[in-house]
């Protein structure tokens, strides 16, 4: 049997600075410290030998399910053996201004009936398994430690600890109303802060109350209210607090497909997501949520700007650089790569995303100030100057660069929302007239080279007969109205040429890129999105339906599924397609 | 020799140490924070910790040159080797009793081998010259003592 579990069978906990993931089986599989771009501790999910993990379960031949508690990213496994029942919850509890662990992952066990022998075992493998580490007892404390890393194990009626080579472990018996917890507290750059069990468990409690309270405050009242809310809290665990960025995905170089090479890392903001992130988090009600997001990123984007970087670092930073680690990856899925080389490439859609996010936040009633405004008619300024260079587009092609369709269309929202803008006395105006000639000529030359008679439909990239379904987005972003005949024939077309099942490819033609991949769940969202904005809501509903029942479990989606087994691929959870059910869920609520 | 000159080598020579220190963490040498060693023993409060733990630092840093002062007064000499020699007793001072000894009685939330965390969080002991906080804190603290009691001297010496 492959140590691998399905990409499905993963949950997603988190603390605001970082994400664990905990399969079903109750083993931890991910976890980066001290936060979510940092190295990991834990990676068994990209190399089960070497890569780490914090393994918790029955003894005993066992069924486990799994839930998260009503409107909470915790997590509550149960456990059912032929001797009795166990619930584990896990929870990151979330930091307060009082003394505590720097981060601390809580694991609470309940008997539920009869005896449930269990076991436990943490195997903590520092700088993704690659750097020396020192375990040890420091009475009554295991713990391990790598560098200016360390990580220790407070367990409260959970056995009594052995510390070996390799990792720290023990057995122990839970019986029915029994309780056990284990806290597994980490430091960075300063020492372990050991808690008391009531302080672990009173965090844990702490930490159940605060996402229902965050849950709780969601203006959302239309229908799917629950599938927005999980996805809302999926999105919240990207968020990185102390700066307000948010990451993509949690993880790197989950395969999008199993042994292929197109395995790339997340953990990074990408520009692209703004306007998305922006609209969701204001619609949702999540106003200080926007207004950090929109701050972070017109301070991260200052220090590139005219030019945009495609992604940054969480704290802000624009140097991502590419590597590759000796791990086996998931499934034997090589390379594992760390940093993003898509981040120095040229995608011009980025420019009318961000513009576009400054236009949502804008409208909302939240100031600009002078300097932001001035950075943003800049950015218009050199949309006016670049739109007619090829880019690697939204699916950051690594093939020679080409006039995509969407990233023209892009431009033109770039310098439509900035007109809007100046008439309102937001940005300055006196570059207006240009903003405006140049997006007719954009608009031109969409028309022109970016139209195919034959499908009846807009291409992906100038010239060409293919299709891609960032041409959806044209819809979405109100590229053209919902009445345009072409807008309404290339929906149809896109889900012709590109639709398997309720999905959706992103596109079938050459990338540059050897291997396949699956259906991009984004861009089916987008589809009922689409569909929705074009009156069609009924096609929309059924679509959107069939969509949510290929989340997994709890509700959560990997960036792509693959059509003909529903397998989840690449990585998980991916933020872009919460913020595409909730887009999509929006568009049909206002229908 | 004057006291305001050495008080003032003490305060430079504590900087230079904190930014030896800090280096060293950076690094990943240690995972000792004086700062936060300092001042959690006063506040709870992590962000305010820091900031106690860092003027109490300093206090402690001029109060050290004090004592400087008054060896170099009793010896009737002064000057950087001196000044190293009283660092390295200074930093194996530091390693051994002061951290193991006297900082678990007056620190409330220190832990040492004979405590567990109960209705109190405790921070890590140091251990053995601090070497709990990573195996290459010895070697730091020495040298960043080393660096202190070298400007204090050379500061005394004018």
């Amino acid at each position: 049997m492959t140590p691998y579990p399905p990409l499905r069978e993963y949950a997603a906990i988190g603390d605001g600075r970082t994400v664990a993931l905990v399969a079903l089986d109750g083993s931890i599989e991910w976890l980066c410290l001290p936060d979510l771009d940092s190295p990991s501790v834990f990676a068994a999910i990209l190399d089960a030998e070497r890569g780490g993990h914090f393994t918790l379960r029955p003894r005993q031949p066992h069924e486990a399910r799994r839930r998260y508690l009503p409107d909470t990213n915790v997590l509550e496994t149960t456990f059912t053996t032929s001797a009795g029942a166990v619930t584990v919850t896990d929870a990151m509890t979330l930091p307060g201004r009082t003394l505590g662990p720097a981060r601390e992952l809580v694991r609470r066990l309940e008997g539920l009936s009869g005896h449930v022998p269990m076991t436990w075992r943490v195997e903590p493998r520092f700088g993704y398994g690659a750097a020396p580490v020192r375990l040890e007892s420091q009475r009554p404390y295991p713990v391990a430690t790598s560098g200016s890393d360390a990580l220790a194990i407070c367990a409260w009626d959970a056995g009594s600890v052995r510390c070996d080579a390799t990792g720290m472990g023990a057995d122990f018996e839970i019986r029915e109303g029994g309780r056990a917890t284990i806290a597994m507290i980490t430091a960075h750059q300063e020492p372990l802060v050991f808690p008391g069990r009531a302080q672990a468990e009173a965090r844990a409690a702490a930490t159940v109350e605060f996402w229902r309270r965050w849950a709780a405050d969601l203006a959302y009242t239309g229908p799917w209210r629950d599938a927005v809310v999980r996805s809302a809290l999926a999105l919240k665990l990207l968020v990185f607090a102390p700066s307000g960025a948010i990451a993509a995905a949690p993880t790197t170089s989950l395969p999008e497909t199993i042994g292929g090479e197109r395995n790339w890392d997340y953990r990074y903001s990408w520009i692209r997501d703004a306007s998305f992130t922006l609209e969701a988090l204001l619609q949702l009600g999540k106003r200080g949520e926007a207004t950090a997001f929109f701050w972070w990123f017109m301070h991260a984007t200052r220090l590139t700007l005219p030019r945009l970087r495609v992604l940054y670092r969480l704290d802000g930073g624009a140097n991502a650089p590419e590597r590759t680690l000796a791990l086996e990856g998931y499934r034997g899925s090589r390379p594992v790569r760390i940093g993003n080389g898509a981040a120095g490439q040229l995608q011009l859609d980025a420019y009318g995303e961000l513009l576009d996010a400054a236009f949502v936040y804008a409208a909302a009633d939240h100031p600009l100030g002078r300097d932001t405004a001035h950075d943003l008619a800049s950015i218009a300024d050199f949309v006016c100057r670049h739109w007619r260079e090829p880019d690697a587009g939204i699916w950051e092609v690594r093939a020679d660069p080409r006039h995509h369709t969407q990233s023209k269309a892009m431009c033109w929202v770039a310098l439509d929302r900035a007109v809007r803008m100046a008439r309102l006395g937001r940005l300055p105006g006196r570059h207006i007239d240009r903003w405006s000639t140049e997006a007719a000529n954009i608009r031109r030359f969409i028309d022109d080279h970016c139209w195919s008679e034959a499908k009846q439909s807009y291409v992906w990239y100038a010239g060409s007969e293919e299709l891609d379904a960032s041409l959806l987005l044209m819809a979405i972003m109100r590229y053209d109205p919902p009445e345009s005949p072409r807008l309404r024939s290339t929906i149809d077309a896109v889900r012709r040429e590109l639709a398997a099942g309720p999905l959706l490819y992103r596109y079938t033609g050459d990338d540059g890129i050897a291997g396949g991949e699956g259906a991009f769940v984004c861009c089916a969202f987008w589809l009922a999105e689409a569909l929705a904005i074009v009156g069609r809501r009924d096609e929309a509903a059924a679509l959107f339906e069939d969509l949510l029942r290929l989340a997994n479990d709890l509700g959560l989606y990997a960036e792509e599924i693959a059509p003909e087994t529903h397998a989840f691929l690449g990585n998980f959870p991916q933020g872009l397609v919460h913020l595409a059910l909730i887009s999509a869920a929006m568009a049909m609520a206002q229908q | 020799m004057s006291v305001w000159a050495v008080l003032a080598g003490g305060f430079v020579g504590t900087l230079v140490l904190t930014i030896i220190l800090a280096g060293a963490n950076y690094l990943r040498l240690t995972r000792m924070d004086i700062s936060f060693l300092l001042g959690t023993a006063w506040t709870e409060d992590r962000s305010r910790a820091r900031v106690v733990g860092y003027a109490l630092h300093f206090v402690f840093g001029l109060l050290f040159s004090l004592a400087y002062y008054a060896a170099f007064l009793a010896l009737g000499r002064s000057g950087w080797a001196l000044g190293a020699a009283f660092g390295l007793l200074h930093a194996l001072f530091a390693g051994t009793t002061l951290v193991n000894l006297l900082l678990p009685v007056v620190h409330p939330r220190m832990g040492t081998s004979m405590s567990a965390a109960d209705s109190a969080p405790l921070l890590e002991a140091p251990g053995f010259m601090l070497l709990n906080y990573g195996r290459a804190t010895p070697t730091v603290t020495i040298l960043a003592h080393l660096a202190y009691g070298a400007i204090v001297g050379v500061f005394a010496r004018g």
